[in-house]
């Protein structure tokens, strides 16, 4: 029997995830494991990755702000100009708080430089109101993830392989078994909902973290939608346009029947879709709607939960704090958002919280 | 028979003349003008292909074959603009006199062109378009089906015995049979030893199925939506003389599935052009309806039973030159029997591609020895049809729609069902048995396992591999290039494709040569069948441990549950939002009054001045409108001046009074 240490195991199979074990990598010199599928080729995607997000915090949009050009420059030198487009995603609402939510967005946009425009009803259908947000970047999954399981490979990111099974312990720690080669690994993150919905056990379980059922529909070819990604935010339902082959792909929760019946009236009678898949899963929304991060009961495994479509241009700076090399901006924003924090008090809640 | 070139003759008998048809009794009809030649007992669809149209349309430009499993809707001439009243062909029954239309958007063509169609082989359906075979009923509310504890979905021989069981077991069963007539594929695989023949064994099954009043049978009557409890399916039914389309909703607390198994479509160049078939759906064209297109006909098969339907059509006078069987060394009865029809005989061979010939109607086939690391391309066959078969997936559609998990064998390359909800059972061949006996005796177990009774094991009785040779996987010939037609993954509605070779201007050793492009099939925009998955898995786009799960995810599940409500009327939240807490040091709720005359924009941000524009270093947030009035969260104090920005300029406001929600607002 051998054994080896390493610096971090990294789990969850969002870009997110991949970004930040391969950041940790190449620019910490971390020895990093990745424990991750790669699916986004013939799975159903259960998440959208955008540059913007109905986000009303403006320190969020300052480090998003600062964030994008490096993760930009990170996924193009990976990726190619195939991995990631330039859009004008919707972010839209029916119901009235929706809507005071989403002018607050507006204002917040435009304060931080970013063209955003309030949409007519006759575009966005009576009854509701929209805000287009220009010039959003928008990531490939399929194509990106092969370019990040390329680069993680680069930089000896290992990865953990069939057979091999990640214990990860109440401290934080974590013990990749593969066959008769024992590997101790220093510090755990979670980085995706079905990484925290698998380790974390429910003595660890934070307050903050509630589960909820949500669902995933393509459809078959239909009327294009109005945008290539749209957000509701009164349901946190979102519809992205393919870019091939006319399909929609909805996401939001709720179970399939009557997540599809609601997709069905928000399509409207104009859209008749067929369904072309679905699938039904838990994801974690946070008490506060804000995101979640760092260690459980302050010395567990870290977590990453809550972060919305933007997360993965926030893992530079996630990588950065998880080395003790975050910038005070970054330090003062991660260090508001600890998982442990109480949500009835939150000084962080963005639209949708419910305490 | 006049107008019927693809309807085999019966003389002398042979088992191929159609049992189902009556040939004393002709009939004629239309379809989209052109006259259709059949006899009592054909349907549409099978009427269709015996009057030489073999062809449904185009798709990127190239043929698509017309088969029971891609064939379009129909409806009536007078009802065409009423698609609720469409009709599918293949469980249409064909009738005397009547006048149908093809409902799906045609080809585009000059009317000189149009005129020449009507004596083409293809309805000219324009495949291109999303909506080309959709199914317009699945979204029609269903009228109330039987009251029956227990559905079984499928009529071959696990679904009637399993109707049989459960009404022996005292429940109210309705059984569903997608085809016309129950009895399922058994005929094409034949007898071992000490069974009865297939048609002694389905006649018997289906004589004792009529006597029992408990249960009742629906016949072309195809499920497309099923949940634990409960079944959607729509349903031809003769009404005076009339086909009538109608959608049946039937709830039972017991539901078994026995839908039998589905051919796989080996993958090459050309596998669906017109002339290209399956062997059980020719087999079952020819035995019910004794049609069968050309005079020769290539084999192509890794699996046993093609060699039967060979020795049938030779019986029936079609020449059969040669057998291709991928497996290397192939042992089986149905082969021995073949030698002795001196049908030859080609072992490890595949078809690499097939083109249309040249001339007109037929084939061009080019096989390839294909054994290891041998690989040798042999010259092209011309021939007037080809006869493939790539093994059997069990078909777990509807299992997966209500939920039922799947998982890859690699063994026998095709995905088995795995755990499923309560409520519902798989039987026969859908459940993974293969011998008939582990098939009928699986309909009993089902029915016995749903009901909580004791079970008995269900014993495979498989003859020994040394004597037949297990299916091998379904064949995979070339990658087809940009010129070659395409190649697809299954012979469904859902045209899924290998992707094409595309040729690069630079070498593929150069650093700067683009990768090819990846194959993402999350990105196609239609459900995947399970027999896309299971070549897509053989093809590397979808790793075997994840094929279960990917074909749960992509099965076209319908809805069948209405509502949806909206959010509009819901009232605005209190005062202030949560995300608003803690934002401005000290702040609260006031009406602020602009210093000019103008309603002030929700969401816009209050700076102490005017040249202010840092968001961080906001004071306060234009949060409601109220009868006219702002309401303000901001750090402030009565008549303290500040400045709205508002985009492309800033606006003077003043301080004016605290606000309380409920408090009297005069406009």
């Amino acid at each position: 029997m051998t054994e080896a240490r390493a610096d971090f195991v990294i789990v969850g199979s969002t870009p997110t995830a991949r970004l930040v074990a391969g950041l940790l990598a190449s620019a910490h010199g971390k020895s990093v494991v990745f424990s991750g599928e790669s699916q986004s080729g013939y799975r159903l995607p259960r998440g959208v990755d955008l540059s913007v997000a109905p986000i009303t915090r403006p320190e969020t949009w300052a480090l998003l702000k600062a964030g994008l050009p490096e993760t930009l420059r990170l996924i193009s030198r990976m990726g190619g100009r195939r991995a990631w487009s330039r859009v004008d995603p919707i972010l839209f609402s029916e119901a009235a708080a929706g809507r005071e939510a989403l002018a607050h967005v507006r204002h917040m946009a435009l304060a931080f430089g970013h063209a955003a425009e309030r949409l007519p009803a006759k575009v966005i259908g009576p009854g509701r109101e929209g805000l287009l947000l220009r010039d959003t970047v928008l990531l490939h999954r399929p194509t990106l993830e092969i370019a990040l399981d390329a680069w993680l490979d680069q930089h000896s990111v290992r990865r953990l392989r069939d057979g091999e099974v990640l214990t990860v312990r109440a401290d934080g720690s974590a013990e990749l078994a593969a066959g008769e080669e024992r590997l101790d690994i220093a510090q755990t993150v979670l980085a995706d909902d079905p990484a925290i919905v698998t380790h974390v056990t429910t003595a660890q379980w934070p307050a903050l973290l509630l589960r909820q059922v949500a669902s995933t529909i393509l459809t078959e070819p239909t009327l294009p939608i109005a945008a290539p990604v749209m957000h509701r935010l009164d349901t946190g339902l979102t519809l992205v346009q393919q870019q091939a082959g006319r399909g929609v792909v909805a996401m939001g929760p709720g179970a399939i029947d009557p997540f599809a019946a609601a997709l069905g009236v928000l399509l409207d009678k104009e859209r008749q879709f067929r369904q072309a898949g679905q699938s039904s899963y838990e994801t974690l929304l946070t008490a506060d709607a804000a995101p979640a991060l760092g260690r459980l009961r302050g010395t567990g495994p870290d977590v990453i939960a809550g972060l919305g479509p933007s997360g993965a241009f926030l893992a530079p700076a996630i990588a950065r704090w998880l080395c003790g090399k975050g910038t005070p901006a970054e330090n003062a924003w991660l260090g508001a958002r600890l998982v442990d924090r109480q949500a009835v008090s939150s000084s962080v809640a963005e639209f949708g919280a419910a305490a | 028979m006049k107008g019927q070139p693809n309807r085999l003759g019966i003389d002398p008998p042979h088992h191929l003349q159609g049992s189902a048809i009556d040939r004393t009794r002709p009939l004629q009809f239309r379809l989209d003008g052109r006259v259709i030649s059949g006899f009592a007992g054909d349907t549409v669809l099978s009427a269709v292909l015996a009057s030489g149209i073999d062809t449904i349309g185009q798709r990127g430009g190239a043929p698509l074959a017309l088969s029971l499993r891609h064939a379009p809707t129909i409806s009536f001439a007078a009802l065409a603009a009423d698609h609720q009243r469409t009709l599918p062909m293949e469980r249409t029954p064909a009738t005397d006199g009547v006048e149908y239309v093809t409902t799906a958007r045609k080809l585009r063509s000059n009317p000189l062109m149009r005129l020449l169609a009507r004596g083409s082989r293809s309805l000219n359906i324009d495949l291109d378009r999303a909506d080309a075979l959709a199914r317009p009923w699945i979204g029609s509310p269903a009228e109330p089906g039987p009251e029956v504890e227990l559905v079984v979905v499928g009529g071959g021989v696990a679904g009637l015995t399993a109707a049989l069981a459960a009404a022996r077991r005292g429940l109210r069963v309705a059984l569903i049979e997608a085809a016309p007539r129950l009895g399922g594929t058994l005929r094409l695989f034949g007898t071992q030893e000490g069974e009865q023949t297939p048609d002694e064994a389905i006649a018997r099954l289906t004589a004792a199925v009529a006597q029992v009043d408990a249960i009742t049978v629906l016949t072309s009557a195809e499920v497309f939506a099923l949940r634990p409890g409960v079944v959607r399916l729509h349903q031809v039914e003769m009404l005076e003389g009339t086909p009538t389309g109608r959608v049946v909703g039937i709830r039972a607390p017991h539901i078994v599935l026995a839908t039998g198994s589905l051919e796989r479509l080996p993958v090459f160049p050309g596998n669906r052009l017109p002339g290209v078939i399956g062997a059980l759906e020719a087999y079952e064209l020819a035995q019910l309806y004794g049609v069968w297109a050309g005079a020769s006909a290539l084999v192509a098969t890794s699996s046993s039973p093609a060699y039967r339907l060979a020795m049938l059509a030779t019986d029936a006078g079609i020449a059969v030159p040669r057998i291709i069987d991928s497996r290397p060394h192939p042992q089986s009865r149905f082969i021995e029997f073949s030698r002795a029809y001196g049908i030859t005989q080609a072992a490890g061979t595949i078809i690499a591609a097939t083109t249309a010939s040249p001339k007109g109607r037929g084939l061009m086939v080019l096989p390839r020895l294909s054994m290891g690391t041998l690989s040798r391309t042999e010259a092209p066959l011309p021939v007037d049809r080809l006869v493939v078969c790539g093994g059997w997936q069990p078909d777990l559609t509807l299992w997966h729609m209500a939920g039922g998990e799947s998982a890859w064998n690699a063994t026998r390359t095709r995905l088995e069902p795995r755990g499923g909800p309560a409520g519902i059972a798989l039987a026969g061949s859908a459940g993974g048995w293969l011998s008939r006996s582990a098939c009928t005796a699986s309909g009993s177990d089902a029915v016995d396992a749903l009901l909580g009774r004791q079970r008995r094991a269900v014993e495979e009785r498989l003859i020994d591999p040394i004597y037949e040779t297990p299916d091998a996987p379904a064949p995979l010939g070339d990658v087809p290039d940009e010129v070659a037609p395409p190649a697809y993954l299954d012979g469904g509605w859902r045209h899924i494709e290998r992707p094409r070779l595309k040729a690069s201007r630079w070498p593929a050793w150069l650093p700067f040569a683009p990768p090819p492009p990846g194959w993402s099939l999350a990105d196609t925009p239609q459900p995947l069948d399970i027999a896309d998955i299971a070549a897509g898995v053989q093809l590397g786009a979808i790793p075997a441990a994840s094929a279960g799960i990917v074909a749960q995810e992509r099965v076209a599940m319908v809805v069948i549950e209405g509502g949806g409500a909206s959010a509009a009327g819901l009232p605005p939240a209190p005062l202030p939002p949560l995300y608003l807490r803690d934002r401005y040091q000290g702040a609260a709720l006031w009406l602020v009054a602009p210093t000019e005359a103008r309603v002030l924009d929700v969401g816009a941000l209050i700076y102490r001045d005017a040249d202010e524009t840092d968001p961080l270093k906001a004071i306060g947030v234009v949060v409601r409108i109220v009868n006219g009035k702002a309401v303000a969260l901001i750090a402030g104090h009565a008549e303290m001046a500040a400045s709205v920005r508002e985009p492309g300029r800033a606006i003077g406001i003043r301080v004016v009074t605290p606000y309380q929600e409920g408090m009297r607002l005069d406009a």
